[in-house]
């Protein structure tokens, strides 16, 4: 019910924010600072994105933590680091967007050291200290920008220039909470925390704060210099090619989906940062058909280790003979990612590179058809180790998961393919933001 | 309902009733194989009568779909119209052969659920009339090839992925080449797209699209998954969609490519890198079926090289190439579908297509064999076959591009006869040892066999009704292209007759020193070729396998950056700050003078910052 509420309340909120009046709540208080939520068409989208992947991760949850310890702290954490996405994607404020920023990094810490085994703590801390730091320099940029003009209220900023030294410092925070090269690793090491989890951080919405927080800054709010239309796809472009070649070389079904995750969070990164329209509507659909459908790969990946108690996919073949709902759940997905029409994520890959060469960006265009090329292989090899061949001998074969975990990767999977065949629904209402976005700027 | 209505009812219908059925029969219990039959061939033939009924009309429709120029957008006219109904009725044929073929098997229901899906999306690919749609079911065939290879023998799957992969690549380089066309035209409507210069981004946005479509037409360097699926995959898999439908849509989008979107007569460097792919494609695939020990296999290398001869004679962007290049691609899809149907049969029959366990079929499937050898006869240009008459468009138009090309078309049509000589002689003559118990295919089967065979003497009797009536008035581009029909080619005449008594010549004199089945293993051993042949054996033109070497050196290097990053977290970073900590902690000695020190050092700081920043 938690995590419902807010998914039908920014539902709700849909029509109003579509038609250019969105609700809106803004307290100014002393010294330039502000409290307030503004529900704007690119927020509510985020809003609505992550509580209805939340809610079905949830669900799975009630399967896959059937037996675990601590699970009123599990769900606690749960529920905060969704309310702390809902702050993010609605506040008005730079100071509450970092309290809710570190609220969320918090949360994700506890989470991923859930199982509270040293190496597992190890890792959750390696996670907390690469986004808390990203997190203290983005702040050391938000105080710039206070420095420069006084104020915190994000709707007062539009338009501003900011100095190249806010927007540098300010990356280094959206970066990392985006696992974006050099700051990614922590997003590989994540995968030992409970699959719930890592879904809901890697696929659904941990990755997505910082790729809207660079399109609620940098496309909403500040103007920055034509330079980093650039300077970030370029790092995008390294951070899809390098990870992608690691998903290739990894055997670690949960590292390879987490090495996929960085490299399609590129993408989004490039359709909001190249500078064209199609582009930016393009990095908007993204987040919710790589959400839907990385979500999808990682609760079948949570099932086979669940159900086989490995991960290692050398060990792994045959699965779809006793797994057949989990193995077409994994490839009806897969095939999302990889970009195969007519699943969702065949469009949102197409308009972010298409995107890129109408900003007359051809060459990181190129390299990312290249990443994208890429992610056929890693993800069909991942398919083909796990799910098909003779089963191995060393594991033994086991049925399906608990009913509803089966439940919750079907739906996965056919709202891959729902996105995709139903695609004007959303990419309606994102044709629609970029316009608002458009004007905004204006 | 009125005429629009009407025509954009029939228009939909011919796009989604075909995935309408396929989804149907994903519902019916796997042993429901009556229903399975029943609803593949209403789904096929009600596929037919809906092109067939829209051949001849023309029209357009359009919707606003995803904004920024994506509108749901198709147009029917003559050329896809004509294109379409062959695609109907060369896949009604296969689905009524598969029908047979797959009877009772474990994958007969999603086979021909994935066939249906395949309809829908080939349907779809030849009538949009936007590159977005046009590439949205262009390359969902990704999803269906994936499912039909799959279904074939054991280890089919590994195929299945090499078909996926090399296929993919095709249709991300084919996006890529649609974005920057795009981005030169303004435009992502088809129709509007004409004559763009090839230079600049639309220059690289052509090679693009050829890669594309070299990809789709299994041209080099794309071929090879092919080959492997002739093993792997179910027989009618073959003639269905390598053998047909792809082609089809490989060599539609090659003819508006060259002769539509981009003006490529002003642009010899295009035309001639168009050619040389061809007449490599050609080549190689000539050579090879040649060296084949299996049936399937030797007609897929056929299948390969006559891609190449349609690229080739395309890529020469003349009125005569192209109607050459469109009628050879007619006598493709119905003949070598003949012969791949022929294969599949002989296959459910003998059990085997290994050439040396098969011969003296003749008398036993004399139906089949008469099939066979009407396509075979076609395919090599023989004269007056419907092939012969399509070369002596094909190869005039190639001459006038470079004798060099003239010659190379020449040689492949000795290596494609001889392949196909040793493949009758192997399968249909001889003793056949092994073929005892052999009997001739069932009816079901035999009737698509029959209705190519004589499509394949149509093509050849009705050569100039079909080049004035068909294939001309679909190049509205190319006026007087009608004119062609009366083209003769008596050089060609000779130069057939002499390569087909060397082809002769040369069968006879293999079968003599190693057999039929081995017919041709002298090219093995001959100089140069030797190594050529030594070096396909070894897969070094096999992009999957030479790629596959770069692929992994390339994922270890990434993985060893990406380690090195994380231990750079993992160690490095620790190191470092218990380092500090180290420092701070001496620092941090009880001594109050010391403190005292630290205090004023700091206010000096502060103060030093406050007067830098004021």
């Amino acid at each position: 019910m938690l995590v419902l509420t807010p998914l039908v309340l920014s539902a709700l909120c849909i029509p109003a924010a579509l038609n250019s009046t969105p609700y809106s709540f803004n307290v100014q208080l002393p010294l330039g600072l502000n409290f307030g939520f503004h529900a704007d068409g690119l927020a509510l989208f985020m809003a609505v994105t992550a509580s209805f992947l939340g809610l079905i991760i949830v669900l799975y949850s009630y399967g896959y933590m059937a037996h675990a310890e601590h699970q009123d702290e599990f769900y606690l954490m749960v529920v905060l680091f969704i309310g702390a996405m809902m702050g993010i994607t609605l506040t008005t404020s730079l100071v509450f967007l970092y309290l809710f920023w570190e609220i969320s990094a918090l949360c994700c810490w506890r989470l991923i050291g859930f199982f509270r085994e040293r190496e597992y703590v190890r890792r959750a801390n390696k996670a907390f200290l690469i986004t808390g730091a990203g997190a203290l320099v983005m702040l050391a940029g938000f105080l710039v920008i206070y420095a420069q003009y006084g104020t915190t209220d994000l709707l007062a900023l539009r338009g501003k220039e900011v100095s190249n030294v806010a927007v540098t410092l300010i990356l280094f925070g959206i970066l990392s909470k985006s696992a974006t090269l050099p700051l990614h690793s922590w997003i590989a090491d994540a995968g030992i925390a409970p699959t719930p989890v890592t879904a809901l951080l890697h696929a659904a919405v941990l990755v997505k704060i910082g790729v809207y927080a660079f399109a609620r800054l940098f496309l909403v709010t500040f103007e920055m210099e034509a330079f980093w239309h650039t300077a970030i796809p370029v790092i995008a472009a390294v951070s899809a090619l390098l990870s992608a070649g690691a998903a290739i070389a990894e055997n670690d079904i949960k590292r390879v989906i987490a090495y996929s995750t960085v490299s399609q969070l590129a993408f989004i990164l490039l359709g909001l940062s190249v500078g064209s329209e199609l582009a930016v509507a393009g990095g908007i659909l993204y987040i919710l058909m790589h959400g839907i459908s990385k979500g999808g790969l990682f609760l079948c990946a949570g099932i086979v280790e669940h159900t086989c108690h490995t991960k290692d996919i050398t060990k792994l073949g045959g699965l779809s003979k006793t797994m057949p709902v989990t193995a077409a759940s994994f490839f009806l997905c897969a095939l999302s990612v990889m970009g195969v029409p007519p699943f969702g994520g065949f469009f949102s890959k197409d308009m972010v590179i298409n995107g890129a060469l109408q900003a007359d960006q051809p060459w990181i265009a190129a390299v990312f058809v290249i990443g994208a090329m890429m992610t056929l292989i890693y993800l069909l090899r991942v398919f083909v180790k796990v799910f098909l061949g003779e089963p191995k001998a060393e594991v033994h074969t086991h049925p399906e998961g608990s009913p509803v975990m089966v439940f919750t990767v079907g739906l996965m999977a056919t709202l891959s393919l729902v996105s995709g065949l139903l695609v004007n629904f959303p990419a309606s209402m994102v044709g629609t933001i970029v316009k608002q976005l458009t004007e905004v700027l204006q | 309902m009125n005429e629009t209505a009407l025509f954009n009812t029939l228009l939909f219908a011919a796009i989604f009733l075909p995935a309408l059925f396929g989804g149907l029969l994903l519902l019916v219990p796997k042993k429901a194989h009556g229903v399975h039959v029943g609803l593949l061939l209403l789904g096929f033939a009600a596929n037919l009568v809906l092109c067939f009924s829209l051949y001849g009309t023309a029209g357009a429709f359009e919707h606003e779909w995803l904004g920024f120029e994506i509108n749901f957008s198709f147009r029917l006219y003559q050329f896809n119209g004509f294109l379409l109904l062959a695609a109907g009725a060369i896949s009604f044929l296969t689905a009524l052969f598969t029908a047979s073929f797959a009877w009772k098997r474990e994958y007969a229901k999603q086979l021909f659920s994935y066939m249906l899906f395949t309809v829908t999306l080939v349907n779809g690919a030849l009538l949009a009339n936007n590159l977005f749609v046009m590439l949205l079911f262009w390359q969902g065939i990704l999803a269906t090839l994936f499912g039909m290879i799959r279904l074939g023998s054991k280890g089919a799957y590994k195929t299945s992925v090499k078909a996926v992969i090399l296929a993919g690549t095709g249709d991300l380089c084919l996006m890529f080449g649609i974005g920057l066309t795009e981005h030169a035209a303004h435009t992502l409507a088809m129709d509007a797209i004409a004559n763009l210069p090839l230079s600049g981004m639309a220059g690289v946005g052509f090679v693009f699209f050829i890669i594309g479509i070299l990809a789709k037409l299994g041209a080099m360097p794309f071929h090879t998954w092919q080959t492997d699926a002739s093993h792997d995959a179910p027989a009618p898999f073959l003639a269905f969609l390598p053998g047909a439908l792809e082609k089809l849509l490989g060599i539609y989008l090659l003819v508006r490519v060259c002769t539509g979107f981009f003006d490529l007569s002003s642009a010899n460097g295009m035309q001639t890198l168009v050619i040389v792919l061809g007449a490599c494609t050609l080549l190689f695939g000539a050579m090879s079926a040649i060296v084949q020990k299996d049936f399937k296999r030797l007609l897929t290398y056929v299948a390969i090289s006559q891609a190449g001869l349609m690229l080739l004679s395309i890529g020469t962007a003349s009125a005569m190439g192209t109607v050459g290049g469109v009628y050879t691609l007619l006598n493709f899809a119905v003949c070598q579908g003949l012969l791949f149907l022929a294969a599949a049969a002989v296959e459910k029959q003998a059990g085997t297509t290994e050439l040396s366990a098969l011969g003296g079929l003749i008398k036993k499937m004399p139906v089949t064999a008469v099939g066979f050898l009407l396509a075979a006869a076609s395919v090599v240009g023989f004269p007056l076959t419907g092939g012969f008459f399509a070369g002596s468009l094909a190869y005039d138009a190639i001459r006038q591009s470079g004798s060099i090309y003239y010659i190379v078309a020449l040689l492949s049509q000795f290596f494609v006869a001889a392949a196909l000589l040793k493949a009758l002689f192997a399968v249909f003559f001889g003793k056949g040892e092994k073929t005892g118990s052999v009997k001739e295919a069932p009816s079901i089967m035999l009737v698509p066999v029959a209705a190519l065979a004589l499509l394949s003497l149509a093509l050849a009797v009705f050569y100039k009704s079909i080049v004035t009536g068909l294939v001309a008035p679909t190049l509205v581009d190319y006026a007087g292209a009608d004119t062609l029909s009366t083209h003769t080619n008596l050089l060609l005449t000779v130069l057939s007759v002499v390569v087909l008594a060397f082809a002769a010549l040369s069968h006879t004199y293999g079968a003599k020193k190693f057999g039929a089945a081995q017919s041709a293993d002298h090219f093995k051993s001959a100089p140069v070729l030797r190594t050529v042949y030594g070096m396909a054996e070894k897969k070094y033109f096999d992009p999957y396998y030479t790629g596959g070497f770069v692929i992994k050196a390339y994922a270890k290097a990434s993985l060893f950056v990406n380690d090195a990053i994380s231990r750079f977290y993992d160690v490095a970073v620790p190191r470092l700050t218990s380092a500090l900590s180290s420092v701070v902690k001496r620092a941090h000695n009880g001594n109050q003078a010391r403190y005292v020190g630290w205090v004023l050092f700091g206010m000096v700081l502060l103060t030093v910052l406050f007067v830098l920043f004021l």
